[in-house]
């Protein structure tokens, strides 16, 4: 062996050993390459596209665009949906806190934090469309909030505000959802040190300043987790708002589903790249609020 | 100020301290020593308020805070792992307790600036107001906590192990700063440690607990000359023990039989200090002089510590017996594993205890029951 060709082995090795895990994403890459910016590209193109009753051009124009954001219907939609996903949002958070802030902070036990959590997904063990048409018998007007209501007379007539509006979609979501936000704050929480809360308490805190000034900010990380995870999620509903508004309540998945029912691709189109667009900025919106790299 | 009386708290049915009683005076360095798993941090709890006590009471300027929480009871309580609140800034942690004081918070900002400046430069940190605390050495850390209690001007300073987890040199420095920023501040502090030259080096009184329970309070020196207990001479970890017999002004122990004072009839227990004994050859001692006692026994080992040397011997019963020799006053010998050498000291170095654990005093006073 002369010197020349050792070095040519340890220079292919390490050629080798320098590149070969890049290899390891090569399926990931391919598939997210063929299902995801593939089908985005064509989705946002497709948007230009002209559409006809019963057929679809490739001629280019911006036809599609100016009916959605000239049109009451569909501008509404989007209106609607940011509205649903703010107010599910809020009030996720709201009931979703008070319990991971049990499970989190004051279970300190682990295997009773995990039982614990783990009562919280029991409803995952029914199909989400039963999760969602179970609401129905719940609501309605004969349902059972309103039969119990009246047997107790805290009613005479039953609330028929309950089901197929806005409300019902709205109590079906967060049901729904409400564990997608209680699971990171609750764990954010359980890795809060007990021993910060007692230094804060010994130099002279009320235990709602400790809450305010120490508990709260440290388990921010997990609000805006689980705030991406619900707002993700509502964003793209259509299932849970048709079911419990008898279609009255049309988000912006909705009129996507209503649209490629009827052929309407390019129309389709415009709504996906809005709704992505839409998407992109509030997960953004939610980052920037909190640096999760630092915090995590 | 501060008195505690009968304390004792279980867990699980295991006493962690039981019929702890004692005062802290106005001003003072207060250490505490106790092995691990003594009750130490236990007991800055209770006294800090962040767990209550099964019996007993504790009195602040004579008022019962037994069962006041902690915020309102104005004891600051620097916690061994620091605990500083990850999220805030150097100057923000310090700041805390000014701005968000139950009662009497400062809302002037350049106020809580100026106080925090002004601690910061005592503990030594000036310009590191506004470092994150994830940016800053252990040992920082340890002075951020330290001023973050002390801004808030408690009436007492609990200290846990805060050495602990310092390295050598910071530890000494530590140590003479810990006793300036006091005595500038004029704060009764109680120091917990299970470190013996911490205790006796920085304490004004020193107590000694041993599972639980309070073995003795007293000026580090009286303690470390006199030690009240067995016990106590064994967490002053600077006496060898020897336990054995007393028969006819003799104390019997294995094959070994050496003189004993008339007043220590009773003696069970035979201490002397390891840095009260030279090693001489064998046969150089005069065994008859009367108040020179010695034996012989083999070497072991040798421990080099810089300014001192510690030498292990082994008895005939294989007990190991130290041997602490300064260097300032000779230089080291390289003695060979297994040689015989005799060991001496002076019979009036020599501290005798019952077979209770209590020191029988010179004043033919026997102390405790026998």
């Amino acid at each position: 062996m002369t010197l020349n060709s050792n070095d040519r082995n340890a220079d292919q090795r390490s050629y080798f050993e320098r590149f070969s895990h890049y290899y390891l994403l090569v399926p990931g890459v391919t598939w997210m390459a063929l299902f995801l910016i593939v089908p985005l590209l064509m989705m946002v193109y497709v948007s230009f596209w002209t559409q006809t009753t019963f057929a679809i051009h490739s001629e280019l124009t911006t036809k599609s665009w100016v009916t959605f954001f000239s049109s009451e219907t569909y501008f509404g939609a989007l209106l609607r949906t940011i509205r649903i996903w703010l107010t599910v949002l809020f009030f996720t958070f709201l009931l979703g806190y008070p319990v991971a802030l049990y499970i989190g902070l004051f279970v300190r036990s682990k295997t009773i934090q995990t039982v614990l959590l783990v009562a919280c997904v029991i409803p995952f063990w029914t199909s989400f469309l039963i999760r969602v048409l179970a609401w129905r018998p719940m609501l309605g007007k004969e349902g059972a909030v309103n039969l119990v209501l009246q047997k107790l007379g805290i009613i005479s007539q039953p609330i028929e505000v309950l089901l197929f509006t806005e409300l019902a979609v709205v109590i079906g979501m967060v049901q729904i959802y409400v564990v997608f936000m209680v699971g990171p704050i609750a764990f954010m929480l359980s890795r809060i040190d007990g021993s910060l809360l007692e230094a804060a308490r010994d130099i002279g805190a009320k235990p709602f300043t400790t809450f305010r000034k120490i508990i709260f900010p440290l388990s921010l990380p997990g609000v805006t987790v689980g705030a991406i995870f619900v707002s993700v999620m509502v964003l793209g509903e259509f299932a849970t708002a048709s079911a419990l508004s008898g279609r009255k309540v049309n988000m912006l998945g909705n009129i996507i589903v209503t649209q490629v029912g009827s052929l309407k691709w390019a129309f389709a189109a415009v709504i996906g790249v809005v709704l992505t667009i839409v998407i992109a900025i509030i997960i953004t919106a939610l980052l920037r609020l909190v640096n999760l790299r630092e915090e995590l | 100020m501060l008195e505690l009386v009968d304390f004792g708290k279980s867990y699980d049915g295991v006493n962690a301290i039981q019929n702890v009683s004692f005062n802290v005076n106005e001003d003072e360095y207060l250490t505490l020593l106790g092995p691990s798993g003594s009750g130490k941090t236990v007991l800055l709890r209770l006294i800090a308020g962040l767990d209550r006590p099964d019996t007993g009471r504790i009195i602040l300027n004579g008022q019962d805070i037994t069962t006041m929480p902690t915020h309102l009871r104005g004891i600051g309580f620097v916690q061994q792992k620091y605990a500083l609140f990850p999220h805030m800034s150097v100057r923000q942690n310090i700041s805390f307790g000014l701005i968000n004081h139950h009662s009497s918070p400062i809302r002037d900002e350049k106020k809580v600036n100026y106080l925090c400046d002004e601690m910061l430069d005592i503990v030594g940190l000036s310009g590191l107001a506004d470092r994150g605390v994830g940016q800053i050495s252990g040992g920082q850390k340890q002075r951020v906590s330290l001023a973050r209690t002390l801004v808030t001007k408690p009436k007492l300073c609990l200290l846990d192990e805060p050495l602990g987890a310092l390295d050598a040199n910071l530890r000494e420095r530590m140590t003479v700063e810990l006793r300036d920023i006091r005595t500038t501040l004029g704060v009764s502090f109680i120091h917990v440690t299970g470190n013996e030259d911490e205790a006796l080096g920085m304490g004004d009184r020193m107590i000694v607990l041993d599972k639980g329970c309070v073995i003795q309070i007293e000026e580090p020196n009286k303690l470390f000359a006199m030690p009240a207990s067995v016990k106590v001479a064994r967490h002053v970890n600077s006496y060898n023990i020897l336990s054995g017999s007393t028969e006819n002004n003799s104390f019997v122990f294995a094959d070994y039989k050496l003189p004993m004072a008339a007043y220590a009839k009773s003696a069970a227990f035979y201490v002397v200090g390891i840095d009260k004994v030279t090693i001489e050859k064998v046969g150089s001692v005069k065994r008859k002089a009367k108040d020179i006692t010695s034996f012989e026994a083999k070497f072991v080992d040798a421990e080099f510590m810089g300014s001192r040397v510690v030498y292990q011997f082994e008895l005939a019963d294989g007990q190991i017996f130290e041997v602490e020799r300064h260097l300032s006053r000779e230089t080291p010998v390289d003695y060979k594993a297994g040689e015989v050498r005799c060991l001496s000291w002076k019979a009036a170095d020599v501290l005798a205890f019952a077979s209770d654990g209590g020191l029988i005093n010179e004043n033919a006073k026997i102390r405790g029951t026998v």
